[in-house]
């Protein structure tokens, strides 16, 4: 999926070295800013960041709080395969997702997908692509928890 | 056809079904015959179990491939992350 960094020239090492390093799922608190901040590539003159994060509301009940579990050898082999089909069907510069597992709280993000592009039609395209694939195909689950301790295990149906 | 024993994972509403992690001595050797021995465990799952997907390892699983002793078999609900 990467290439060997000697056959790369120096923005595509960089670039290479970012996407593999980032843990692509992880318990801890989603760092935006500075996912954000380690995205911008020279030949990049678009990046879209999208935040999947937990609302107060679902079906008219008020939400708690949302846990997630995965099962982490099988998400992380396919989001590589997500963020890989992805760079190459829309030439990016960057794609770059984050999950979380365990408890979120309202207003917490669950997920980060940040696509760059030399414009933005691909860097929105992609991104959607991305999320969307995440949501549907990858093993990783939410569970609902509302206010008047009723518990839900999510499907995606009103995405 | 003897019996063998492999290990099952099963994943969010399925753990209201099973236990998250178990053994299972069967003699299914695919995974049309594992869903039926799961119901044999609780029949309440079947509409759930009817939906997931199955995997061993890192590797999706379909009804071709031949469960043998000491897999472990992971058990995938429909998704819903994001």
């Amino acid at each position: 999926m990467i290439r060997s960094s000697s056959s790369l020239p120096p923005a595509e090492v960089s670039q290479a070295l970012r996407e593999s390093n980032q843990e692509v799922i992880t318990a801890e608190p989603l760092d935006i800013v500075a996912l954000l901040s380690n995205a911008h590539h020279p030949a990049a003159g678009a990046i879209v960041l999208f935040s999947g994060e937990v609302r107060d509301h679902n079906k008219g009940k008020e939400v708690a709080y949302l846990e997630y579990e995965a099962y982490p050898p099988l998400a992380v082999k396919m989001i590589h395969e997500i963020l890989a089909e992805a760079r190459e069907k829309w030439g990016l510069q960057l794609a770059i997702a984050q999950h979380r597992t365990g408890r979120l709280d309202v207003g917490g993000s669950a997920v980060a997908v940040i696509t760059a592009a030399a414009h933005r039609r691909e860097a929105y395209e992609a991104n959607q692509h991305i999320i969307h694939r995440i949501k549907h195909e990858v093993p990783i689950w939410k569970c609902e928890y509302f206010s008047d301790g009723t518990h839900q295990w999510g499907n995606n149906c009103n995405c | 056809m003897r019996l063998f024993i492999m290990r099952i994972h099963v994943y969010a509403k399925l753990k209201d079904y099973f236990s998250p992690e178990f053994e299972l001595e069967t003699f299914a050797h695919n995974t049309d015959e594992l869903k039926r021995c799961l119901l044999d465990i609780n029949g309440q799952a079947g509409q759930l179990l009817d939906s997931c997907r199955f995997a061993v390892e890192e590797g999706f699983i379909d009804n071709e491939y031949k469960l043998k002793e000491n897999d472990t078999v992971i058990i995938i609900p429909p998704s819903s992350g994001g």
